[in-house]
């Protein structure tokens, strides 16, 4: 192989981490300056056809480019990481403009949050007795971005304390309310696994805010207040990691009784105290 | 192979010297991660007390040290007898000691699941500070002892050894499995066609290479790879990939002749993270199993193409 040829494989190897397609003027040139039965053309030939067998594997696409605005890489994240098409997402406050003279910091972090009607639902029938824990923040890439997030969510009910729905059968004629369809051809077929899947609790709803300190996420609660006003109810405990620890808060000033003691810790706290030191 | 670990580093404490583990393992490669070495956390294992005791007389050292040695080589031998009676016993009750019946309607298999200390044994982490690169990754219990944390950074800082011009890579590989006096086995998948993963990521998208058994010696360096995309988010997500899907490199390299992973003889599987973004990474996986999704009739997903390969279609 002559260093000429190298030289363009080596040029060549450099699209698979951009993603960038061999296209019809690459393979002219190719063919004009190396012949078409020569080692860079082979090189662009499995490219063209591995990179065309991978272009649409992701299922969960991230676009190319991304927004600048944190407002809108936020709202992104959001939708990225919530399935439930029907959720809203909530800009409750926006991260207002640098001073003209540039040197202070913005005195608000913007705050997105994201809350789909059966989480509203979820959180409207929790028993005030129990308290929900706002966790965070968790890391998300996107492409080569990173995002936190805090969620809201509540620690699993034991099973004696759950209550079951009853829908009433046949409360509607045109279409059935339960379908019960399974996947197994016979009654031999058994597709589970042998396994408890980890049960987690409910999650309520999620933000993403521009600092991880627990004045935000309050303003985040607060607006979320104004969709649920259940939650004015409920106590929340805020399990902040990396920053000040765990803490108690009551919303809405209205004065609880003694917190429960915190359970566990979350085993992210490791690392993300190690994310809040790599974050840029 | 551990008996030989044993040895040697047995030896060595008897010598008073200082030996590589790396000298151990007769097969390392510099590009294919390596089943050798040992993971980051976790130190070779030596006689318990032979390392913290550290008296005067030297003659008392040495008398207590060989005694261990020679009690840590007897629990060995125990622990291979105890293995080999139980294939003889589990021949007569049927494949991997389950009866035959159970083997044969098995429509879904848990193959590695992660609830205690024992199952993390079973797998090892690499990451790119084999070749003098600058990523850390780790592997814990998480929450609850309910699933398993595979967190690190990730840096694609090249070592500047003059050889390696790209860096930055995390891995964690499952032990090939043993039987008696260390026997290579491996597992059987050939009645399920779907790898099944219920993960919790953090956005980036990971490699899984399943790597057969290598009877045949070629077959240490060819591994059968897919993508696997993580979603990011508290909610649980379940990966399935059909082994149509993994396609075949040797040496680290996709190859043009593309066969079908063939499943009788898998011996290990390992999660890769190379996406050349500098970070810290988290994988939280909670089981993988295997199982037979009958609405994927798919043999193969890659066809060979006459113009990189025409020897295969003279």
């Amino acid at each position: 192989m002559s260093p000429l040829s190298a030289l363009s494989l080596r040029l060549c190897c450099h699209p698979p981490g951009t993603g960038v397609m061999p296209n019809k003027e690459t393979e002219f040139l190719l063919v004009q300056i190396f012949g078409r039965k020569s080692y860079p053309m082979l090189k662009f030939v499995r490219m063209k056809l591995w990179f065309s067998r991978f272009k649409n594997i992701n299922p969960f696409p991230v676009p190319r480019d991304l927004p600048k605005d944190p407002v809108d890489l936020a709202v992104l994240g959001l939708r990225h990481i919530e399935p439930d098409l029907s959720a809203r997402v909530t800009v409750y406050q926006t991260a207002s403009s640098k001073d003209s003279t540039g040197t202070a910091d913005p005195t608000q972090q913007h705050i997105v949050g994201i809350q789909s009607p059966d989480q509203q639902a979820a959180l409207a029938r929790h028993n005030p007795a129990r308290p929900i824990f706002v966790e965070g923040p968790f890391s998300l890439w996107l492409r080569d971005r990173c995002v936190y997030y805090h969620i809201l969510r509540a620690d699993l009910v034991p099973p004696e304390e759950r209550e079951v729905e009853e829908i009433p059968e046949e409360w509607n004629l045109y279409y059935p309310i339960q379908l019960d369809l399974k996947y197994g051809r016979g009654g031999w077929d058994d597709y589970e696994f042998d396994i408890d899947e980890v049960e987690e609790g409910p999650v309520f709803a999620m933000c993403m805010a521009g600092a991880h300190d627990q004045a935000t996420l309050a303003k985040w609660i607060q607006g979320l207040q104004e969709t649920n006003p259940a939650l004015a109810q409920i106590p929340v405990i805020f399990r902040l990691t990396g920053s000040s620890g765990e803490l108690l808060a009551s919303s809405s000033g209205l004065e609880e009784p003694s917190p429960p003691p915190p359970q566990e810790q979350e085993e992210e706290e490791d690392h993300t105290q190690r994310q809040q030191q790599g974050q840029s | 192979m551990a008996l030989v670990h044993k040895l040697l580093n047995g030896s060595y404490i008897l010598r008073k010297g200082l030996k590589p583990s790396v000298a151990a393992c007769p097969f390392l490669s510099t590009r294919s991660a390596d089943y050798c070495s040992s993971s980051l956390q976790k130190p070779v294992a030596t006689p318990g007390k032979a390392s913290t005791q550290r008296t005067a007389a030297g003659g008392l050292q040495e008398d207590q040290r060989e005694v261990s040695f020679d009690k840590a080589i007897k629990d060995e031998i125990k622990e291979h007898f105890r293995r080999l009676k139980d294939e003889i016993v589990n021949h007569w009750i049927g494949p991997e000691g389950r009866p035959l019946q159970e083997i044969i309607l098995e429509q879904a298999r848990v193959v590695w699941q992660f609830r205690g200390k024992e199952d993390l044994d079973k797998w090892i982490v690499t990451s790119d500070k084999t070749i003098g690169g600058k990523s850390e990754v780790f592997l814990k219990m998480g929450k609850n002892n309910q699933s398993a944390l595979l967190y690190g950074t990730l840096s694609s800082a090249a070592p500047q050894d003059g050889e390696n011009s790209q860096s930055g890579y995390c891995a964690m590989i499952s032990r090939i499995p043993r039987g008696a006096f260390e026997r290579k086995k491996s597992y059987d998948w050939s009645q399920f066609n779907t790898l099944y993963l219920r993960v919790r990521g953090d956005g980036r998208p990971w490699m899984v290479n399943i790597r057969e058994d290598t009877d045949i010696i070629q077959k240490t360096n060819q591994m059968y790879s897919y993508f696997m995309f993580t979603r990011g988010g508290p909610y649980w997500q379940e990966v399935k990939i059909p082994f149509s899907k993994f396609f075949f490199s040797n040496q680290g390299r996709i190859r043009d002749a593309q066969f079908q992973l063939l499943l009788d003889k898998i011996s290990s599987i390992g999660f890769t993270l190379a996406d050349k973004v500098d970070g810290p990474f988290f994988l939280e996986i909670d089981f993988i199993g295997v199982f037979a999704d009958p609405a994927h009739t798919e043999e193969f997903a890659y066809e060979n193409s006459p113009v990189l390969n025409p020897r295969l279609f003279k």
